[in-house]
């Protein structure tokens, strides 16, 4: 008998096995999840009773130009910053797998922004940007590019682009890492091929060790676009989301709604759609970058 | 061996002495958003002063922040776990009241019957009273003397005229003359204006029965800024790039503008400011007295499940004795709410001080819950858009106000 029940419980055993981690998986991330797509039905202000209002809090997200509008900035913003950001730290990886006399020296003060907090940050290039008084415009004046200086996060058509500078002034240091860590991994006999091939710096860049880091720009590209789909501190310091909405992303979005206007129902739904956004562009990146890894 | 048997009885009856003592004292949890080193509103030396005169109660002091209080308190509130007193403002107020957590104080409190009557009514919610305001605090127009001197202004401007003759005078001298940002010194212009322009009446405009857009009393406000923008008041582009709580500042600080729309909380750090030499005025208006646009910013509020009723009622009123709240309004350069009572203001706002002596008080309507508190980002917002474009329509700019207003 116990050995007929061996054999009926060989095929589950395995799966008793994974009962701990989906606990854990199910009581730290799934329930939560649940909670806020139950909430976002609701009025629920934080405190007391949610009371189920049905679809309001989504026909209001789409009726509304306002919140339309903030998934926009949110994807301009991500694009900016995904394309400079990989772009920046792949040349930089590039000069310091070139240069390794100074590479870990350069690595370090290039990651040093990232350990820095946001408020800092936020609060350093919110002078440097200050229309009177600005680090930004007066170098422009002292270089004699005086009619270039502007309010940078006054002006709507400049604020987005100038936070997101700030934001890849801080993160590169992190996809150099990156790409750093995937130089490292590329052969070293297959850069000697190359050399001994007769193959400029130029061309060993472009058709060897660019094809072999596609698992880096996978892991930077996915990494920095779900990071920068969810931020909210660089806007909100500084710019609190203006001018007039300009750099309003969803998660400031969702701020503003939680502490303020106490709408956490309202917040719960603005969640539930960012979700959504961030786990329909990982997956379609995800995709992309698999099949383009497995085409190298 | 009889030492010790000795000590031991000692160290026994000492521990049970205290134990008695300890269990007999009340503790009480009070958590503020002042009283920290940056600010603490003489609450460190009031709370001292509470203990001595009630050696009863022990006060344990939490200092919480005002954007971490929306965090904090209400997990603790929900799981019955609140703090026995809280430092309020009427936003909480009304989203905690309305969900039982918070103690009626009760209109037969000896502070009800002594609160401004221009105040008592936002305070007062049908029946019940749920917060005991502790101070109003002065919004206006800060004024750089110097500068004003330099530009051969003798007065401080308090109304349009004034302010569109001081602008030029300002402007032919070569100085910057207004802080004007879109997201707090506009805001505070337009809804001070707009209010006096309506009598008064701000609260119609925060329900369905008034729109904005439409109204004359906002729109011509509108209309008073494009005049401004010719006098020479504000660059209005410019604005944008200001950030009203750290680089406004920071502008006005250094002598760079020589007016600025702000809230009195400010004085402090501008006096520490080695040759600034400013007062603290009424917002310009249509009227001579300027408009002194009050905040009613803090009171206490009482966990309807406090343990300690008594006891933090007791501290409660403690703050309404006169000589106890004047700590706190010195150290806040704030006004008492009660009728007759003193300010803890000092000689820089005196031409505020007098706006109000003459009639010039104007509530802030988001602090009595007049206007819902998601109105207040909106006209921030919008106003931005107003100053990068003024060409935008009085409408096109009070229907977002509308749309926020119907929205909450």
């Amino acid at each position: 008998m116990p050995e007929a029940w061996g054999r009926v419980l060989q095929p589950i055993r395995i799966y008793l096995f994974t009962v701990p981690a989906l606990l854990v998986i199910g009581a730290f991330f799934v329930y939560p999840i649940l909670l806020s797509v139950n909430l976002s039905f609701t009025n629920f202000t934080g405190v007391g009773v949610a009371n189920y209002i049905g679809w309001a809090n989504y026909e209001r997200f789409l009726s509304r130009s306002r919140y339309l509008n903030s998934v926009g900035v949110t994807i301009k913003f991500t694009f900016l910053v995904v394309v400079f950001q990989t772009l920046i730290g792949l040349v930089f990886a590039a000069l310091l797998h070139r240069m390794p006399a100074i590479r870990n020296f350069c690595r370090a003060v290039l990651f040093t922004p990232a350990m820095m907090s946001f408020v800092i940050v936020g609060y350093v290039w919110q002078f440097i940007y200050a229309p009177y008084t600005g680090g930004l415009n007066a170098f422009l004046s002292a270089i004699g590019l005086e009619s270039l200086a502007r309010g940078w996060l006054g002006d709507p058509s400049t604020a987005l682009f100038a936070i997101a500078a700030t934001h890849v002034w801080m993160f590169v240091g992190y996809t150099t890492a990156i790409f750093l860590v995937g130089f490292a991994n590329i052969p070293s006999d297959i850069e000697e091929a190359g050399r001994l091939d007769g193959a400029s710096s130029w061309q060993r860049f472009r058709y060897l060790e660019l094809p072999l880091l596609a698992p880096s720009f996978t892991v930077n590209i996915i990494l920095s676009t779900v990071g920068t789909l969810k931020t909210f501190e660089l806007p909100f310091i500084m710019t609190r989301g203006g001018p007039d909405r300009a750099t309003n992303t969803l998660s400031l979005e969702i701020v503003n709604n939680l502490f303020g206007s106490y709408k956490f129902g309202f917040a719960s739904a603005l969640s539930i759609v960012m979700l959504l956004i961030v786990v329909a562009v990982a997956i379609v990146q995800n995709i992309y970058l698999k099949r383009r890894e497995d085409n190298q | 061996m009889k030492s010790l048997k000795i000590g031991l009885a000692g160290a026994v009856l000492t521990a049970t002495l205290c134990g008695t003592a300890y269990a007999d004292k009340i503790v009480l949890d009070v958590t503020a958003w002042k009283g920290n080193e940056a600010e603490p509103a003489g609450l460190p030396e009031l709370i001292e002063k509470f203990e001595a005169e009630n050696p009863e109660i022990d006060v344990e002091f939490s200092y919480i922040s005002r954007l971490d209080t929306d965090v904090v308190l209400p997990p603790r509130l929900q799981g019955n776990n609140a703090p026995d007193v809280m430092m309020t403002d009427m936003p909480l107020v009304k989203i905690w009241s309305e969900a039982g957590l918070l103690a009626d104080l009760g209109k037969d409190s000896p502070w009800y019957g002594n609160i401004e009557p221009a105040l008592q009514p936002s305070v007062t919610a049908g029946e019940a009273v749920y917060i005991m305001p502790l101070e109003v605090i002065g919004m206006g127009n800060f004024v750089n003397l110097s500068l004003l001197k330099q530009a051969g202004v003798e007065d401080i401007p308090t109304t349009l005229d004034g302010l569109k003759d001081a602008c030029g005078k300002l402007a032919d001298a070569g100085i910057k003359p207004l802080v004007f940002t879109g997201s707090f010194s506009a805001p505070l212009f337009v809804i001070a204006n707009g209010i006096e322009r309506a009598e008064g009446q701000a609260a119609p405009y925060g329900s369905p029965d008034k729109t904005f857009a439409g109204d004359a009393a906002f729109g011509s406000v509108l209309d008073t800024v494009r005049e401004l923008i010719d006098a020479r008041c504000l660059d209005p582009k410019g604005q944008a790039g200001l950030d009203p709580w750290s680089t406004a500042l920071t502008a006005f600080k250094s002598g760079d503008f020589a007016m600025m729309p702000q809230g009195a909380w400010n004085i402090a750090d501008f006096s520490s400011v080695a040759d600034l030499d400013f007062a603290f005025a009424p917002i310009p208006s249509g009227k001579d007295t300027g408009v002194a646009l009050d905040l009613f910013g803090i009171g206490w509020s009482v966990s309807a499940n406090s343990q300690h009723q008594e006891a933090a009622r007791k501290f409660v009123s403690f703050f309404s004795e006169e000589e106890n709240l004047q700590i706190m309004l010195d150290a806040e350069s704030a006004y008492s709410p009660f009728v007759g009572g003193q300010s803890g203001t000092s000689d820089v706002t005196k031409p505020y001080d007098a706006s109000r002596a003459e009639g010039g008080v104007i509530m802030y309507p988001f602090a009595v819950l007049d206007w819902p508190k998601p109105l207040e980002k909106e006209i921030w917002d919008s106003l931005t858009g107003f100053l990068l474009n003024t060409d935008r329509s009085n409408d096109e700019v009070l229907e977002r106000w509308d749309e926020a207003v119907e929205d909450s």
